[in-house]
């Protein structure tokens, strides 16, 4: 059970009698422990801070959770020194929980649990091809070296803030996909991160993608209880190399007591595609920045959010389409729909370079609300500092128009049918968008069951 | 000392009194809100911890009268009924139910 | 604009000398430098006001000092203690024109004031270095009630109306620069249009700074009763100055039931002054408040005017161009506020930054709970001529109702080539086409001036368009 948790919170003992048993190279050692100084420097962010205004931290308390462990038991596999009890290579019982693993042939599967790698697994044939798909604890011994560069030039910096330097500090149980020049891996990976009440989720997930490389990756999480208090604080840092494609899947689905904090940042490189489609389902609370940067003439970028708040959930997801070369594209839209007495909040931007000629940037919002207690904040943005840009942003948000519900009802369907209906309608123009039809399923399912009746 | 909930009728205790003295304050945490909770003219008076000018907290601000008024922008708020006194708050911040027996003092959360 | 001519042409010159100029400075009073109890004291007993306006004086100042300096929008960059806060050019106010002292005529006479009142306005409240030298009130609108003099004044006559609603609106612990002026605040219009009366002719005021390093502070209030309308319009132009200069206004305006207010600007501050000002209007029952607002001036103009709708039927309407040249920076947008159901707001914005400008808009469309059917709408469309400069867009929806209608979209480009070679191609130089396409881009807003301000308008984009295409 919950013997994984350190009783002694987030002090300096409970740090170094995290990292201990880690047994990890020296270079990340030490930027651990740079990373865990600023935690301790850097203080709560502030509501005074505009990115913190519309979040309300006053009942966080970081006390209440502790850093992951280990527990101290022989190894299996003395060559590879990985932290014993933490990874198991055997084949175990299918995935509990999980969405986007269903109905559709995987390539391989990487499971945590409380931030501890359960199990990784990959096809032969990708192995063969250079792929590395497995957590990332096992992948800073494994894969020093690529890790090493990569770590050292980090793409979510540690200093952002408190929770930024924490997870540097703290990571564990993360992911790594790395897939070499030219391999184009056909079958979605998939990887999933498990909540048990009271614990924390402190993984990363890496993604490098060489040149020219492909891959789809969906990536998950979900809470054992539904509504137990858990902590995320977590990063994704990708890296989607020359004529690359990726496409990344990301579904929150965290049951209602956890607190989930992360930054995520995607680098896309000359005439490479990311596709990022950002599933928020679940959280009591959650702070997220997704930021796309398009580094190279002729990258393109499409970012869809699909997003659904109910009871007290207070979600809040900052975006920002970084332009900083030219002739790069970039296409976002986040559509959200709330219920009972929640709250969204959504901050995009579209920073435009002064370098970043011929852009084409676009951003789009649209919200859906299904009750009279709902707070919604929608808040697009654009900062342009080049002159040959094409760059436009749209917000609208309404309500379930009456006329379509008497329509749906005059055919013979329930009110609850009918309102899951135009729900579905209302976010059929981003499913579109998303290429792999058992995430669109998934998450057409996921939304669906959560409409309730509304007036 | 340990915070005991008193689930009789809805009431949850919050502190002591003794704690707080006359013209003073004390921001707890009932449930899910976080409240302000006053001592004026003798009697206790809770009311959210939000000034719904701009959804930041209130109850660290100056005390006039019966009005507590918000450090950032100057909205101005009734103490006992959370009724908005002044631009640019429009609406009323909520006012709860408070109860003294002995000294322990009470807060009912009042929902919309 | 002032500044950045390059090549001269004569009637261009004669145009620049028209707005750029000084008098001697020969004042009856002049304040020192520096902010402190001591000083706006004065300034309250100069003006011989009643306690109560001196101690909100005093009580403003303490709120000025405490509130930091806001970390958002322009970069200012302002010693406060390096500002003269009043003077005082006359003894009394001038009731005709012949009455008021010559060089201050001749200001005036220059900007074209003479021919302004021969025209239609009801009265010219013309504001010389903070207070209102020369006023005059046509008699119908006396008569009808209609009460149009400078704040100043309505202190001492109106004292009940105007202490009703002075600083309700905008309390002076809004922001920093509002508890500023709330301290130091001289001149201004005070209006008050009775209920029904119905004022078809702009009322008009011109603003000026002069002494080096002085601020300008005026204080606006109007209040228009049921069903009653009035247009007011203010423009100002300032001539060049080594050392900042800081303008820093509070305008408050009433709708009442069944009002119709229209307030417009025209700005055309020199390139040294930081222009930062709080607008709000408060519009009830079926009332209607429209700002139309233009930023063509000033080092950095912050404004961003705004209607709160509290009842239903309520209506604002927001129409705001900027325009940013070299060394400026316009930051400017619009607020709405819906605080009753049945209200809709419209904002529309158009801005255009060349030679290293930056026009940054920024604004709020917020839905309070219970405020349903609610529509609003926000167009905001930018130019950037060059690569040089820059556009933002801040854009911020708060919604609190799902009845509603909230929509948005916000462009940036450049002059479309294809625009461009239509015009070229039937003969226009590329500065001639640059400038048609200009001035279509923002003729939504031209075409709701008074003439003689659309005729400026138009000239001021020309002159700015003057060596930006090549």
């Amino acid at each position: 059970m919950t013997e994984s948790m350190l009783e002694t919170g987030f002090s300096l003992e409970a740090f170094e009698q995290f990292l201990s048993p880690r047994r990890e190279p020296a270079w990340l050692t030490l930027l651990r422990k740079e990373a865990w100084d600023a935690f301790e420097e850097l203080p709560f962010p502030d509501r005074g801070l505009e990115e913190w205004r519309r979040t309300d931290l006053r009942l966080f308390r970081l006390g209440g959770f502790g850093l992951p462990g280990f527990e101290p038991a022989p190894s299996d596999n003395p060559a590879t020194s990985v932290p014993p009890a933490a990874v198991h290579h055997a084949r175990e019982q299918p995935p509990r929980g999980g969405l986007l693993g269903r109905n559709v042939e995987l390539a391989g599967r990487v499971l945590a649990e409380d931030s501890r790698p359960i199990r990784d697994e990959l096809d032969q044939p990708w192995r063969e091809r250079g792929v590395v798909f497995t957590s990332l604890d096992a992948a800073v011994l494994e894969q020093s070296d690529l890790l090493k560069r990569h770590f050292l030039s980090p793409i979510v910096d540690p200093r952002s803030d408190k929770f930024a330097a924490l997870h540097a500090a703290c990571w564990s149980g993360g992911t790594l996909l790395y897939v070499p020049p030219g391999v184009r891996v056909d079958q979605p990976l998939y990887t999933l991160s498990r909540l048990s009440p009271g614990q924390v989720d402190f993984g990363r997930a890496v993604v490098i993608l060489g040149e020219g490389a492909e891959a789809t990756l969906l990536a998950e999480t979900a809470s054992v209880d539904p509504a137990a208090p858990g902590l995320h604080c977590g990063a994704i840092e990708i890296r989607v190399g020359p004529r690359a494609k990726l496409r990344y899947v990301n579904l929150q689905n965290w049951g209602t007591g956890v607190w989930h904090f992360a930054h995520q940042r995607a680098l896309v490189d000359r005439d490479a595609q990311l596709q990022w489609t950002m599933g928020a389902l679940g959280s009591r609370l959650a702070k997220v920045n997704q930021h796309v940067a398009l580094i190279g003439p002729g990258a393109e970028a499409q970012v869809n959010g699909v997003m659904f708040t109910e009871g007290k959930q207070h979600l809040s997801y900052h975006t920002l389409q970084h332009h900083q070369a030219p002739h790069c594209k970039s296409d976002l839209l986040y559509k959200g729909a709330l219920q009972d007495q929640s709250h969204l909040v959504w901050r995009g931007m579209i920073r435009v370079d002064r370098d970043a000629q011929k852009t084409d940037g676009y951003q789009r919002n649209d919200n859906l609300i299904l009750s009279d207690t709902v707070r919604v904040d929608s808040i697009p943005g654009l900062e342009i500092l080049a002159d040959d840009v094409k760059c436009t942003h749209g917000a609208t948000s309404g309500r379930v128009d009456d006329e379509q519900i008497f329509y749906a009802r005059t055919r013979g369907l329930t009110r609850k049918e009918a309102v899951r209906m135009i729900v579905a309608g209302f976010f059929q123009q981003v499913f579109d968008r998303i290429t792999i039809e058992s995430v669109r399923d998934a998450l057409g399912e996921a939304i669906g069951r959560r409409v309730r009746e509304c007036d | 000392m340990k915070e005991e909930v008193s689930r009789m009728n809805g009431f949850q205790r919050v502190c002591r009194a003794s704690e707080i003295p006359e013209g003073g304050r004390k921001v707890v945490e009932v449930g899910d809100r976080v409240i302000g909770l006053f001592r004026v003219q003798g009697q206790f008076w809770a009311i959210d911890d939000l000034c719904t000018h701009d959804g930041g907290p209130l109850a660290e601000g100056a005390l006039e009268g019966w009005a507590i008024v918000c450090p950032r922008h100057g909205a101005r708020f009734d103490l006992r009924t959370g009724q908005a006194l002044s631009m640019p708050a429009t609406r009323p911040t909520a006012a709860h139910e408070v109860k003294v027996e002995g000294d322990d003092v009470f807060v009912k959360i009042r929902e919309a | 604009m002032v500044a950045e001519l390059q090549v001269a042409k004569p009637d261009v010159i004669g145009e620049i000398n028209k707005y750029d100029f000084r008098n001697q400075e020969r004042y009856v009073f002049k304040a020192r430098k520096g902010l402190d109890a001591d000083i706006v004291r004065e300034i309250s007993a100069m003006k011989g006001e009643p306690a109560w306006m001196r101690d909100f004086r005093l009580k403003s100042l303490e709120i000025f000092e405490s509130k930091p300096m806001p970390k958002w929008g322009g970069d200012i960059s302002i010693d406060f203690q390096d500002i003269y806060y009043y003077i005082k050019p006359t003894d009394h106010q001038g009731r005709s024109w012949e009455e008021v002292p010559a060089e201050i005529k001749d200001t005036f006479d220059r900007l074209g004031i003479p021919e302004a009142e021969k025209k239609y306005l009801a009265g010219v409240k013309a504001q010389y270095e903070s207070e209102v030298v020369y006023g005059s009130l046509r008699d119908e609108l006396a008569k009808q009630g209609v009460i149009f003099t400078d704040t100043d004044t309505a202190v001492r006559e109106y004292p009940d109306l105007l202490r009703e609603y002075f600083g309700t609106i905008i309390p002076p612990s809004d922001n920093k620069f509002a508890a500023l002026n709330s301290a130091v605040w001289s001149g201004g219009s005070f209006i008050y249009v009775p209920p029904g009366v119905k004022i078809d002719f702009p009322l008009q005021a011109y603003f000026r700074i002069n002494a080096a390093n002085m601020g300008q502070f005026e204080r606006t209030l109007i209040i228009v009763d049921e069903g009653a309308y009035a247009h007011y319009v203010e423009g100002c132009t300032a001539p060049m100055y080594s050392t900042e200069s800081l303008h820093s206004a509070v305008v408050e305006v009433v709708a009442k039931r069944g009002a119709r207010v229209r307030y417009t600007t025209i700005q055309n501050w020199a390139n040294n002054i930081y222009n930062l000002v709080t607008k709000r209007a408060v519009a009830y029952q079926d009332a209607l408040v429209e700002w139309v607002d233009g930023n063509l001036g000033s080092r950095l103009t912050m404004k961003y005017p705004s209607v709160y709708m509290l009842e239903p039927g309520a209506r604002g309407e927001i129409l705001s161009v900027a325009f940013a040249s070299a060394g400026q920076h316009q930051d400017a947008g619009a607020k709405v506020v819906h605080c009753a159901p049945h209200t809709s707001s419209r904002i529309v914005s158009k801005s255009i930054s060349k030679n290293g400008g930056r026009a940054s808009y920024r604004g709020l469309v917020k839905v309070e709970r219970g405020a349903k059917r609610v529509k609003s709408n926000v167009v905001c469309d930018a130019l950037i001529l060059d690569p040089k400069s820059r556009s933002d867009t801040y854009p911020y929806i708060e919604l609190e109702e799902q009845d509603v209608m909230i929509g948005h979209e916000a462009s940036v480009s450049r002059i479309g080539e294809e625009q461009l070679f239509y015009l070229t191609s039937r003969g226009l130089t590329e500065a001639e086409a640059s400038t048609m396409i200009v001035s279509g881009f923002i003729e939504p807003l031209v075409k709701e001036l008074p003439m003689e301000y659309a005729v400026e308008m138009n000239r001021l984009i020309a002159l700015q368009m003057e060596g930006t295409v090549g």
